[in-house]
């Protein structure tokens, strides 16, 4: 049941009745808007409440296909040639972010040209063209990427798709966001639009509007929009996830010089929930994105020199790779993962590292955090929070994935609860949520060297460590313990698979 | 696609706004592109200190821009040098060992990271504004007084591979390695700011390397600190004076070869193990990035009007015959001469030859044909507000002045270079099209899939 909150700390302008989280007006929009007169620019997130979960079986990467084709598409009026060449001049684009339970258009402008952006921007969502010979590009586009892009030039992301696969079996968040080989392959453009035409209802839009937006933009969004079919929102049930029984790996093969592995299990908790702030916590104390600031970056990385990068998440976390190294925002899930990631290995120190990194699991669970750690950590969990939401386009972001949570704003209630926090009230989560002993591991090895990557798995071969430099004793006598560190390896529930099988269907 | 390989000129994916009151775009061209305020201060040793005021209340950007890069790597078997050196930049001195940094940065939450580029190193940190005190005690202390011992220089080398590691699965790696390699003899551009992997492999033995490299290049002169966002001007210039004052200059100079015009087309076939589409790379040599000279401002509008989502030859190649999933040019922008690169992914490996004599066609047709002058005009708009659109917070606006500081030195050269690009007609472009891609300038690489890989 949803309790009713303060929206915190913005502009909001809301012409609805506030009792209810969702903004819901009377044609059955939702919108969520920040006012700020001062920028000239805006910025729109327009979600679609529906993603890969919506996919009907056989035809996976459906909801996906549809969604680029709009976004890269034409109007009724204009061909995507003449689309692109209207907003080039304005550096406007119109992308799309396909994810399990929501697709958000994103687009922003300069005021100067808000006029003309809206009007295109809105007959692509509200009268696309769906012309063949896009369809045909698309559809494309996407089938070589599973193809030959996930499946063999991007091992990390293939690692993740893995493991996700693994998490999530026989679940509707098992399959990539941009579905299946087979699923696309079956896809027609009948299929698109009867998909548009069941979907893209006005129950299932919800507009995000932020920045120097003129008072009348939201009417007009509003009579534009109840052009579309009422329709009802129906939210696709979800089967509880299911649980890991001891260490289910996956070895996947495909020619590669260095070992991409991720390992995780499902949480039951969210951002809307009490313990999911202390758990947050605990997992930047533990893996913090790219900074030096986790454990498992220090220990694997810092003073081991195993690879470029380890870190760990309490939910789902997309991107990240550039500068600023945050997550894409607009990409909830009501049922979480806890995950690691550890970055290209050595394929003679991989097996190592795997039991580096569930050894420092097992000692977060064991020991958890001393004060001292939670305090500083807890401290740059507040500053860094502050760095998330600089732009409008992420703020309202954020605003719109606390509503789908039924939360605060996420960097507020963050803020809150984080001051609230004990150190006993950390580690209590950690014993209660985290656990070393049954873990989904996915590792990419070369081919032909996955068999005894898992057999060596399975016996709890050794795996002792060589370094190009001293360590000190404390490294070494940490060494012999996870180099010997006991796996309980779920034969039945392990395989070596090639990568070219996967995603298929 | 992984792309730290260069920085240029595509079309990029906006989603970024500004959170405070941004530049309103001069439309009549005459005003400056870049619409802030830039103060410069140059201290008796030679440290610049570039500050920009700007409306993010309570945070600000710090950046150092070290004009160094792998250009700079000279010596042969020291390949990589400049990005390792960027890594040892973490690994403490005396005053602040590497922990007690760390948890320093942790305690005032920043955002604290570098990368390395052909041209330049940048440390860049974005913090509350009030830590702007310690963030310069750190950051000088460490740029003064660097120290870390064999042992830590021998582990991070083990990040370094790590970093090669994660990218090697991408073939776009492989092939800017390639082609830099084949297409420069003399010039350091030879290799990739990554190194050859022979030189990776070796550098856990270079120890004393560092050492010198650290004393070579980490000087005031060769420096420059940029500010961005909440603070105050003179307490700036007086922190800046007490923590960098002590800064001794250096003196050491560099030569780095020329590279000779190329004198015959150079081809590379690439094979590549795992599934792949073909790919077709071509670069061509450019002059580097100059304020003053017109080819250059050209030659990136150039890269725009053949090869850009409005151009006829993506209309032709992407959306009506869908031969490849994309085309693109991009125009490097280097301190020393640098590549145009066209990359391309075809479909179907029969329309491989087709696709480069689409290529070669439409370079052919930009040398005789002049672009219309309302085409020229959408993607001089387009370059405008593609630019004012990226300051939208204090750390792009550092990002964006740190990178022309370091190819010119002069963070005022941003609004001399968007001034060129007004300045280009279509002739200009005509005249670069004309000068710049003959068979003889240029390198050509095929990516393919191996032949034993068993198809799908």
């Amino acid at each position: 049941m949803k309790t009713i909150t303060l929206l915190l700390a913005l502009t909001i302008v809301l012409m609805v009745p506030t009792s209810e989280l969702f903004a819901k007006d009377e044609t059955g929009l939702r919108f969520t808007t920040i006012s700020l007169p001062s920028s000239p620019l805006i910025a729109f997130r327009i979600i679609v409440r529906a993603g890969s979960i919506n996919d009907p079986k056989g035809k996976e990467g459906l909801n996906s296909l549809t969604a680029d084709l709009i976004a890269n598409g034409g109007t009724k009026d204009l061909t995507y040639s003449q689309v692109v060449d209207k907003l080039y001049p304005w550096a406007a684009s119109i992308d799309v972010q396909t994810d399990q339970e929501i697709t958000t258009f994103i687009g922003s402008i300069h005021r100067d040209h808000l006029d003309g952006f809206y009007k295109l921007f809105s007959e692509l969502l509200l009268g696309p063209r769906f012309d063949p010979a896009d369809f045909q590009r698309v559809k494309d586009l996407h089938l070589n990427y599973l193809q030959n892009t996930l499946r063999a030039t991007n091992d990390e992301e293939l690692g993740k798709q893995t493991l996700n696969a693994m998490i999530f079996v026989n679940h509707p968040y098992g399959t990539t966001e941009d579905g299946t080989v087979q699923g696309i392959s079956a896809i027609t453009l009948d299929d698109v639009k009867n998909y548009y035409k069941t979907t893209y209802t006005q129950a299932n839009f919800w507009i995000g509007l932020a920045g120097g937006y003129p008072d009348n933009l939201q009417e007009t969004m509003k009579k534009d929009f109840s052009s579309l079919p009422a329709g009802e929102f129906k939210e696709v049930p979800l089967p509880p996830v299911s649980p890991v029984k001891g260490m289910e790996v996956t070895v996947v093969e495909k020619p590669t010089r260095a070992y991409a592995v991720s390992m995780g299990f499902p949480i039951s908790i969210n951002r809307k929930d009490k313990d999911f702030y202390p758990l947050f916590l605990a997992n930047s104390y533990f893996g913090e994105h790219r900074t030096f600031t986790g454990v498992l970056m220090n220990h694997l990385r810092g003073e081991r020199g195993l690879n470029y990068g380890d870190y760990s998440y309490a939910e789902k976390f997309v991107g990240g790779l550039g500068q600023p190294p945050f997550p894409r925002v607009n990409t909830p899930l009501r049922q979480q993962f806890f995950s690691i990631w550890l970055r290209p290995l050595q394929p003679e120190n991989t097996h190592f590292a795997i039991r580096n990194a569930l050894f420092e699991l097992k000692n977060l669970v064991d020991k958890g955090l001393s004060t001292e750690d939670f305090e500083i950590t807890r401290k740059f969990v507040l500053n860094y929070s502050k760095l998330w939401a600089a732009t409008i386009s992420r703020r309202l972001g954020y605003k719109m994935d606390s509503e789908f949570y039924g939360t605060d704003y996420f960097i507020d209630r963050l803020d809150k609860e984080l001051r609230t926090l004990t150190v006993d009230d950390v580690n209590a989560v950690i014993r209660k949520y985290l656990n070393a002993s049954n873990v989904k591991i996915a590792v990419v090895v070369d081919e032909g060297k996955g068999k005894d990557f898992l057999d060596a798995m399975i016996a709890n071969t050794a795996s002792p460590i060589k370094y190009a430099s001293a360590v000190t004793q404390n490294i070494l006598d940490e060494d012999k313990l996870i180099e010997v560190f006991p796996l309980n390896i779920n034969k039945e529930q392990s395989r070596v698979v090639s990568a070219k099988d996967l995603f298929e269907k | 696609m992984e792309d730290t390989m260069f920085r240029c000129l595509t079309v990029l994916l906006l989603v970024f706004i500004p959170m405070v009151f941004a530049v309103a775009l001069d439309e009549s061209g005459q005003g400056k592109i870049f619409p802030y305020t830039i103060n410069q201060v140059t201290l008796d040793n030679g440290l610049k200190i570039v500050s920009i005021p700007f409306e993010s209340p309570g945070i600000v950007a710090y950046y150092t821009v070290v004009r160094t890069g792998s250009r700079n790597e000279v010596e042969p078997g020291k390949s990589g040098f400049a990005h390792f050196f960027e890594h040892m930049m973490f690994r403490g001195t005396e005053k602040f060992p590497e922990q007690k940094f760390n948890d320093i940065l942790k305690s005032i939450g920043a955002d604290n990271n570098a990368y390395t580029s052909d041209d330049q190193t940048i440390y860049h940190t974005v913090a509350s504004a009030e830590a702007l005190e310690t963030i310069m005690q750190l950051e000088s202390d460490r740029f003064m007084n660097l120290k870390y011992s064999e042992d830590a220089f021998k582990t991070e080398a083990g990040a370094i591979l790590g970093e090669y590691n994660k990218n090697s699965s991408n073939p776009f790696q492989s092939i800017e390695e390639k082609i830099r390699d084949a297409a420069y003899t003399e010039h350091t551009y030879k290799h990739t700011t990554m190194g050859f992997l022979k030189d990776i492999e070796n550098m856990p033995n270079q120890y004393q390397y560092s050492l010198e490299f650290f004393k070579r290049w980490y000087r005031p002169e060769n420096c420059v600190v940029v500010v961005v966002g909440d603070f105050n001007q003179d307490k700036l210039i007086e922190l800046a004076k007490k923590y960098y004052g002590a800064w001794e200059a250096g003196s050491y100079k560099l030569a780095v070869p020329a590279e000779p015009q190329q004198q015959a087309e150079i081809k590379i076939d690439l094979p590549w193990k795992s599934k792949t589409l073909p790919i077709l790379a071509l670069a061509y040599h450019v002059p580097a990035c100059s304020d003053k000279d017109i080819d250059f401002a050209a030659l990136n509008l150039l890269s725009l009007v053949t090869f850009g989502e409005t151009s006829d030859l993506y209309r032709k190649l992407v959306v009506n015959d869908q031969l490849v999933e994309f085309v693109e040019g991009d125009m490097s922008e280097n301190r020393d001469p640098g590549l145009f690169y066209v990359f391309t992914r075809v479909k179907d490996p029969k329309n491989i030859n087709v696709v480069r004599d689409a290529i070669y066609g439409a370079f052919g047709n930009a040398a005789t044909t002049k672009v219309s002058e309302e085409k020229l005009a959408s993607i001089k708009s387009h370059v405008k507000y593609q630019f004012a659109m990226s300051l939208d917070n204090p750390d792009r606006v550092a990002d964006e002045i740190a990178h022309y500081i370091s190819i010119t030195g002069d963070p005022e050269s941003i609004n001399r270079l968007y001034a060129m690009y007004d300045k280009v007609t279509p002739d200009d472009i005509m005249n670069v099209a004309k000068k710049y891609f003959a068979p003889t300038n240029r390198t050509v690489l095929l990516l393919t899939q191996e032949e034993k890989e068993v198809k799908q």
